[in-house]
């Protein structure tokens, strides 16, 4: 379906989008993960034909969109990270005016509108001035606006970017809903975002793709149980006591802790090694109460470091 | 393009734009009537004309400041650009509401020569005449302002930069008096020209190769020039002055002459103006 081929992008000296080719199937939800600046702004720039690429090519559905870019514009809503709107329209004119450039036909409008308005909710604010809505229903007006020309493809670039909690749960759940019939691209530097919505995940970093791929597979890959988080009910000495006679263990940190009256150390073992086991029965053997022991979980800056710093083996 | 129009030109009245527009240019123009006019008893409409094209100079910023900037600016042009339209539909149609609201503007002014015609002497054809200039004019003096309200980061640099290139042009008979005419002024003359579209063209693609394939071809065409045809470097300056000398042509529109091949020129500028202003939104994609 879209099929992008060793994209670049340069800003004079900066190369903000390195080499990046990937293809999506037909139905596919996709999610960009990456820190700011990454690059996948410019990639989505690209896909949907507002910038042009330094070098590289891109195809939906084997049409390059430098050739019939009119026709390959009408199968691609896109949602920018800042939201196309007007202040001084209403969200009803300005959804007609959608319309009318997104060349749907005239007597299909009112009902494309009609349809908009109710899926992203927000017939309560249909003749209200756009300048004057809350970011939360500028969002969606954003996202009435990529519907309106009733694309196969939906490129949304940081679609839950400044909405209250609730606003994100509705937003996911209407994305999730449109990635039933719609293949769908989106962006985001939150990972349990991308996590509830997407199947798969490409890690963009520095302009190039560092991870494709399940996001389950990704972050097992990443989080192994080298790294636990031991809480005690003791002082430090006796933690780090207690942990003395486990094999394999290479570095005991102490870290904050959340509890009053408790120690919580992040103890580092030998790579892949998992040493649950033996830190439960040493703290059981020397009497010191274990409340509680996890694996500590990859957070997006760590899956970062990991795989900038290993770009090359994940590359090939 | 339509559709672009159709929203331009209802933003001009939803915003102060228009009615600043309107009510600068109706206010002023009034005044010119009132004591040029009324109050002198005269019915030499043609005079007035003359002085109402003064305002154009302050009220064609005003009117064409926001209509690329704003969107770049507001990011709303990231839905033009990914939207099944091209380029120049969007560029046309803007183009296309500010002149509508300028000629709205300007058919209210009629209402003054239908003063003139009940009370005194209208001469007819020259009024007539100087109408069809105004507005031809009045698109190509817009056409420039929709060329720098793409290039400007916002509508203040946008209204200011218009504002002095249109003043340029106001100036440029004068410019073209006391300008020299040999020969060797005039090949400096080409040279920097030359060297600015080579500039131009560096500043737009960040490749040393175009910009100085441009010098190097420029340099070449002065050379062969001065070899085998001479003649040309004599008043260059002022043959070139005379392709921007937008308000010389207007002079025989006052007259009451129509003449197609002034109407040629406004109707062409305008669509190079254009042409150029569509070309550098796209060129800016790649940039």
């Amino acid at each position: 379906m879209i099929e992008v081929q060793d994209l670049t992008k340069r800003y004079g000296r900066h190369l903000a989008v390195d080499r990046v080719s990937f293809k999506v199937a037909q139905g596919e939800v996709v999610g960009f993960l990456g820190p700011n600046g990454a690059g996948k702004s410019t990639t989505m720039n690209i896909l949907t034909g507002y910038l042009s690429a330094t070098d590289g090519e891109v195809f939906i559905d084997d049409t390059n969109i430098l050739e019939e870019p009119e026709r390959v514009k009408q199968r691609i809503g896109y949602l920018p990270e800042t939201p196309p709107l007007y202040p001084e329209m209403t969200v009803r004119e300005y959804l007609r005016f959608v319309c009318r450039i997104k060349q749907v036909p005239k007597n299909e409008i009112d009902d494309r509108i009609e349809q908009g308005l109710h899926k992203v909710g927000i017939v309560e604010v249909y003749n209200r001035l756009v300048g004057n809505l809350s970011k939360g229903y500028r969002q969606r007006v954003g996202l009435a606006q990529a519907l309106m020309g009733n694309p196969d493809i939906l490129v949304l670039d940081e679609p839950t970017s400044g909405l209250d909690p609730k606003q994100i749960i509705e937003i996911r759940d209407l994305i999730r809903d449109l990635g039933s019939d719609h293949t769908v691209i989106l962006s985001s530097h939150i990972l349990p975002e991308v996590n509830e919505i997407c199947k798969r995940v490409m890690i963009i970093n520095e302009g190039r793709i560092a991870k494709d791929g399940d996001l389950a597979t990704i972050t097992n890959d990443l989080a192994d149980a080298s790294q636990v988080v031991v809480t005690a009910r003791a002082d430090e000495q006796a933690t780090r006591d207690a942990l003395k006679g486990v094999v394999g263990i290479t570095r005991v940190d102490l870290m904050q802790s959340a509890e009053k009256d408790a120690t919580e150390v992040l103890v580092l073992s030998e790579k892949n090694s998992d040493v649950r086991a033996e830190i439960a029965s040493a703290f059981a053997s020397k009497s010191v109460p274990l409340i509680g022991l996890r694996v500590k979980n990859a957070t997006l800056e760590e899956i970062f470091l990991q795989l900038t710093s290993g770009v090359q083996e994940v590359a090939s | 393009m339509i559709a672009i129009m159709t929203r331009e030109f209802r933003t001009y009245f939803q915003t102060p734009a228009g009615y600043i527009f309107a009510g600068l240019f109706l206010l002023v123009s009034g005044f010119f009537f009132a004591f040029g006019n009324l109050l002198n008893d005269s019915s030499y409409y043609t005079s007035f004309l003359q002085s109402i094209l003064f305002l154009y100079l302050f009220a064609v910023p005003l009117l064409t400041m926001r209509l690329l900037s704003e969107e770049r600016k507001q990011k709303t042009d990231q839905l033009l650009l990914t939207s099944p339209i091209t380029v120049t539909q969007i560029v046309v149609g803007k183009f296309l509401a500010a002149f509508g609201v300028f000629l709205i503007t300007l058919l209210v002014t009629i209402l003054y020569a239908v003063v003139v015609a009940i009370f005194g002497d209208l001469a007819v054809s020259q009024t007539v005449g100087a109408y069809v200039g105004f507005a031809l004019l009045g698109a190509s003096f817009i056409s420039i302002g929709v060329l720098i309200s793409a290039v400007a980061e916002n509508q203040v640099t946008s209204a200011f930069f218009t504002f002095f290139a249109l003043l340029f042009i106001w100036f440029l008979n004068l410019v073209k008096s006391v300008a020299p005419t040999d020969p060797i002024s005039s090949t400096i003359f080409a040279a920097a020209l030359v060297l600015g579209i080579a500039a131009f063209f560096y500043a737009n693609t960040r490749s040393w190769i175009a910009g100085g394939a441009v010098a190097v071809v420029g340099a070449i065409a002065i050379v062969l020039l001065h070899l085998f045809a001479a003649e040309i470097y004599i008043g260059l300056i002022q043959n070139v002055l005379d392709w921007f000398s937008l308000l010389e042509r207007f002079d025989s529109f006052g007259l009451g002459l129509i003449e197609i091949e002034e109407v040629v020129f406004y109707l062409s500028f305008t669509a190079i103006f254009l042409f150029v202003t569509v070309r550098l939104i796209e060129k800016r994609r790649w940039a």
